[in-house]
């Protein structure tokens, strides 16, 4: 379990970024204590650490600076500035990345895990490919794959990021809106056809696999997928 | 010279008088002087008056010239007008004038500064809250939760024009011009925006070749290209329609299209649009408009050297038109990859 550092002066936000850390087996430490982060960078020895800029007495970069004499361990600032200015002096002290505020909790994990990829190697083999369940149903999201009972089904990409988003919010409404947001592509629109196609898509693997009627539609809403206990 | 015999007239008037009061005097004590010893005493006297004249002249000479100079010049207070006390005072006037005007442009300057510096801050500051709200949105319904991204988009576009607003006023500190792969910023900027484009049911469609490069400044080109986006989509209403982004060349300059279908301007508006805090009927019918997108487009464009035009026929739909200077398709072929590597 990696260990990772968080020095953000605003307690609520990095009580935030530390509870959806520790939901993806994170172990988060916040630093509370402005005057001596080096002491506890050092007494917890972080695996990566989550920096702001803006910080009481010293700012992000000598705390940075503080830490590189010591360790190599990697850096990403968490910033509201986003002049290119500020993400070079960033880079300069010493930094790894740069992630400006407002900024999506799937920026950060996606970032965090690149950097631990990268700088620990050895973690990233070990480390268990991501994988959702649901009932009896298992998604494996980077490789497209949908399991159950030892029936599986492969998906395109697409049908990947759908299922994914159904799947986490189980029970639950996802809004055709968020859908959409997450299936646009570069240049690409997907309007409320394609979105259809997908879903009827979805679908038809599922009942492949034998389970129909996952996928519910609420009208004026989005799609909700209920996993009901006869399909485990 | 002109304004030199202007404010002598008074007193070659008042002279005059003089010389016709001499020989009126002699002629009413009836003294029968020789008119010749009179004319020869006015002469004398005349030509002391101009020997006067011509030395005030000279004594004057700078400051009216000065004074009648069409352009009046700015530093009075390096060149001295002049050691006659007249031109002294009027120096030393100007000096405690100008000193005056110097220190009120000055504090002006140094106020302006630091409402900048608040502005930034107080737009950084106001991102931390944006963020936390943000990190709280997934565990919300998730209806509310889309409602309250719409407004926390918003918030968000909001602060960014504040801060480019005011970094307007330091643009020259602010800037970077560079050789950019047009495309590329198109569909960041597009990307950026999807949000904003699935809300309302508009569809984009990109149509910019891929090997064009143009110089701007990336930040500049992106906030306007968010600026001229929101604008599109705003403007456009009812779903299935399509905003169109194309890329032409004309001679050696580069000209990018942003096409909506929506609702157009009227001609009287058309001339006005690029106004600050023009809305027109359109806009007060669209809530969201302040007025400045377009304003802060031209003045952009000005300072980067694009062109901006806008073309429209109400009812059918806007057409904006930014042009870059200079043909880079060929020009820079071999860089390509290396922009690609970076």
């Amino acid at each position: 379990m990696e260990t990772i550092l968080i020095i953000e002066d605003d307690a609520k936000l990095a009580g935030l970024l530390g509870a959806y850390l520790s939901k993806y087996d994170f172990n988060t430490i916040l630093v509370q204590d402005f005057n001596s982060v080096l002491e506890t960078f050092k007494e917890c020895s972080a695996d990566l650490v989550l920096l702001d800029v803006n910080l009481p007495r010293y700012d992000g970069f000598y705390w940075c600076r503080q830490i590189r004499k010591t360790s190599i361990c990697p850096i990403l600032f968490i910033s509201a500035r986003d002049s290119g200015m500020d993400q070079v002096m960033a880079l300069e002290n010493g930094g790894d990345d740069y992630i400006t505020k407002p900024f999506h909790y799937e920026v950060v994990l996606a970032k965090i895990r690149s950097h631990l990829r990268r700088a620990y190697g050895s973690y990233a083999q070990t480390q268990e490919e991501r994988t959702l369940h649901s009932g009896g149903l298992t998604l494996y999201p980077e490789r497209y794959v949908i399991q159950i009972a030892g029936q599986s089904a492969d998906l395109t990409q697409k049908e990947a990021i759908l299922l994914e988003a159904l799947m986490l919010k189980e029970g639950r409404v996802v809004t055709r809106e968020r859908l959409l947001d997450l299936m646009w592509e570069d240049q690409h629109f997907i309007d409320d056809n394609t979105l259809n196609v997908y879903i009827t898509r979805v679908r038809k693997k599922l009942k492949d696999l034998g389970l129909e009627d996952l996928v519910e539609t609420v009208r004026g809403a989005g799609y909700r997928l209920s996993i009901s206990s006869e399909a485990t | 010279m002109k304004l030199f015999w202007k404010d002598q007239v008074s007193l070659l008037l008042f002279y005059l008088l003089q010389m016709l009061l001499v020989p009126v005097l002699y002629w009413l004590a009836g003294e029968h002087r020789p008119i010749a010893i009179v004319l020869y005493g006015m002469a004398l006297s005349s030509v002391i008056l101009l020997l006067y004249l011509g030395f005030r002249y000279v004594k004057h000479y700078r400051l009216f010239a000065r004074l009648s100079s069409p352009v009046p010049m700015v530093e009075y207070h390096s060149i001295p007008l002049g050691d006659a006390p007249l031109p002294e005072a009027v120096y030393e006037h100007l000096q405690i004038i100008e000193r005056k005007y110097q220190e009120q442009l000055n504090m002006h300057v140094s106020r302006m500064d630091q409402h900048i510096v608040f502005i930034n801050r107080w737009v950084h500051q106001m991102k931390t809250p944006l963020s936390v709200i943000q990190l709280t949105l997934p565990e919300l319904e998730e209806e509310v939760a889309s409602s309250i991204q719409e407004e926390l988009e918003r918030l968000r576009k909001g602060l960014e024009m504040v801060i480019y607003t005011s970094r307007l006023d330091r643009f020259e500190d602010d800037f970077q011009v560079e050789v950019l792969l047009l495309r590329k910023a198109v569909n960041e900027a597009v990307s950026e925006n999807r949000r904003l484009f699935i809300r309302r049911g508009v569809q984009v469609d990109i149509q910019v070749d891929e090997e064009i490069f143009v110089y701007s400044d990336a930040k500049w080109l992106r906030f306007m290209l968010t600026q001229i986006l929101t604008n599109a989509v705003n403007y456009t209403s009812g779903t299935g329609k399509t905003v169109t982004v194309s890329s032409t060349q004309i001679g050696t300059d580069t000209v990018l299209n942003i096409t909506d279908q929506g609702i157009g301007i009227s001609p009287e508006d058309l001339r006005r649009v690029f106004n600050p805090y023009f809305t027109g009927e359109r806009g007060r019918q669209y809530h969201e408009s302040t007025g400045m997108g377009l304003y802060l487009v031209r003045e952009i464009c000005n300072r980067l050297g694009h062109k901006v035009e806008l073309h429209s026929r109400p009812g059918e739909g806007t057409t904006l038109r930014l042009t870059f200077r200079g043909n880079l398709v060929q020009a820079l072929g071999p860089n390509t990859d290396r922009n690609k590597q970076t």
